[in-house]
């Protein structure tokens, strides 16, 4: 019997660092291992010891792409256990600092980490270079808009530093935000265009059964609060997520795989999740969006509907920045005054790429004696690796090259942020 | 009119080797004329922002060569030109996502690409938590020494 092994260093269009190995043997896979390493591990002993005030600006660092989804859930959860009541014009400035950062993760993947994927090119740069430039154009041109957002919101640094337990160390002024209302109407006149662009990939259909997992909120489309649901009719809340699921060791990875406790099934979080269980409070563009871009009809649990899902959700967040903006006046203080006790803070917020769980135990002091963090792409993991065992199966008479490519848009597509982990992903084929 | 010149660091501070491009453009900074902008750019994606409205770049960033082929604290130089950074640099610990490569690629595709000079230092270790390797370590005050002459040589080329 020959051996062949093809080792594939992809590209940094997955964010962090992972490997993939694949054995087929007779025409079989008899090994799948997707491995990723979690610096958020790192991160939860780094914690300890801390004083909670600290918090916001320590986890913002775990993720260069979604800072804020790391930063809110920290501060919500503390706020929550120190039962600090902030104003409604610091529940709409945090929305409004989500929906930037929505915006510039969604755009950044539709149009720059996966388009290429549907399109047959290695790169967004092949993909600009032959012939669609103006769509590369608008995704930048997009996601610019978001990244600066978040900067007028967040302080001009690397990751927000503004925000903090109670409030904002500063609150944008209304001229500040207000200076946004052109380029936020101007990308809502262009997002019906990315729904037709997403359309009209060739974008594979894989109709697997799942189950799908995301906050749920009735009044708003879920970011920063709300209870956790399933496609299946789960129901639970942040205070009890260690119950329902759980993180298990499996031997080829150091990283941790999530499941549901009573099933020991896997699930998956994420924009398409998020649109499946909140679709009632959806604005009207991005129910548009989501129409033309795959999404007329639900439930829809197609993995690949979730470029559907992020352009929809990416219309919402437009929408409803410019909804708040224009309404905007600054909280006034900023913050808010703190006293720490001692308990158990747990929360959740939906990062782009999914529901990301923190809990702090805190003493009375509010030092923090011990912190769990759970991020979207760590649950989504044992998920990632049922859809390539599911979904590879269908391509294994392809090129190493071809089957390299499936498997990496399989990946992609869930917009693994690894940060946490990875900067490129390697992929290993074994054929026996 | 003399060039305008932007020093960009890149990596994560929280990972071993790869803040070594960070800590150097922090090094480097009261050395340089006032003129020249300093950027510590984090793991974020804001490389392709900043490529903009300058004539040239200097890029410090921690990279792993994708063979293992160089020794932890080797510093390598490349220019940027319209195809991007060379390919060996491909993976470079930088702006994750999209990475530093691409980055300059896709400026370069899009027609705004300035003068860019890359400086890397081969990664050791890059475990999160962990400072520099002492190899890297050793390496630093050759690449500020290395940064603030590439800024001196690019301020007395012509614009």
């Amino acid at each position: 019997m020959t051996h062949r092994s093809v080792e594939v260093p992809v590209v940094a269009r997955v964010e962090g660092e992972g490997a993939l190995h694949v054995r087929i043997d007779d025409g079989q896979i008899t090994r799948l291992e997707l491995e990723i390493y979690e610096p958020p591990r790192f991160f939860e002993s780094f914690l300890r010891g801390r004083h909670f005030s600290e918090v916001a600006d320590i986890v913002p660092r775990i993720c260069g792409i979604c800072p804020v989804a790391y930063q809110m859930t920290a501060i919500h959860g503390l706020e929550h256990l120190f039962e600090v009541e902030v104003p409604e014009r610091t529940y709409e400035l945090r929305r409004i600092l989500y929906c930037a950062e929505w915006l510039e993760s969604h755009m950044l993947h539709v149009h720059l980490l996966a388009a290429p994927d549907f399109l047959g090119f290695d790169s967004a740069i092949e993909m600009a270079q032959k012939g669609f430039k103006p769509q590369v154009e608008r995704g930048l041109r997009l996601k610019r808009v978001g990244n600066d957002l978040m900067a007028a919101i967040g302080g001009r640094e690397i990751h927000p530093v503004s925000p903090m337990v109670g409030g904002f160390s500063r609150a944008a002024t209304a001229k500040e935000l207000r200076a946004f209302e052109g380029r936020l109407e101007d990308a809502l006149a262009e997002i019906l265009d990315v729904a037709d662009f997403v359309a009209a990939l060739e974008i594979p259909e894989f109709p697997r059964d799942a189950e799908l997992v995301s906050m749920v909120n009735q009044t708003d489309y879920p970011m920063n609060d709300g209870d956790m649901g399933s496609t299946r009719g789960r129901t639970w809340t942040a205070d009890t997520y260690e119950e329902v699921t759980e993180e298990i060791h499996v031997a080829h990875s150091t990283a941790l795989h999530s499941v549901f406790a009573d099933t020991r099934s896997p699930y998956f979080v994420g924009p398409l999740a998020r649109y499946n269980l909140n679709e009632a409070t959806v604005t009207p563009v991005a129910r548009d969006a989501a129409a033309r871009a795959g999404l007329a009809t639900l439930p829809n649990l197609d993995p690949f509907a979730s470029m559907g899902a992020r352009v929809a959700e990416t219309a919402l967040s437009i929408e409803e920045a410019l909804r708040l903006i224009r309404d905007y006046t600054p909280p006034d203080p900023p913050h808010v005054a703190v006293t720490p006790r001692a308990g158990s803070a747990a929360w959740t917020t939906e990062a782009p790429r999914g529901t990301l769980y923190h809990r702090y135990d805190v003493d009375d002091d509010g030092t923090i004696l011990e912190a769990k963090i759970v991020p979207p792409t760590s649950q989504n993991l044992r998920h990632m690796e049922r859809d390539l065992r599911e979904y590879l199966p269908g391509v294994l008479d392809r090129s190493d090259e071809e089957l390299t490519h499936a498997a990496e848009m399989v990946v992609r597509n869930y917009d693994p942020c690894i940060s946490c982990a990875t900067h490129f992903l390697r992929l290993d084929i074994e054929r026996g | 009119m003399t060039a305008r010149v932007r020093v960009i660091g890149c990596g994560n501070p929280e990972a071993g080797d790869d803040a070594v491009g960070l800590l150097a453009v922090g090094l480097a900074r009261r050395r340089l004329p006032p003129e020249v902008e300093v950027v510590q750019a984090g793991m974020s994606l804001r490389v392709l922002d900043l490529l903009e409205d300058v004539d040239a770049v200097v890029i410090a960033d921690a990279v792993r060569a994708p063979s293992g082929g160089r020794e932890p604290g080797a510093i390598v130089r490349a220019v940027g030109d319209p195809d991007g950074l060379p390919v060996e640099l491909r993976g470079s610990f930088s702006s994750h996502g999209l990475g530093l490569a691409e980055a300059v690629g896709l400026a370069g595709v899009m027609g705004a690409l300035p003068h860019v000079v890359f400086l890397g230092v081969e990664a050791g270790d890059l475990t999160a938590g962990h400072g520099l390797s002492p190899a890297v370590a050793s390496a630093l005050p050759a690449l500020v020494d290395a940064l603030v002459e590439e800024v001196a040589a690019l301020a007395e080329a012509p614009a």
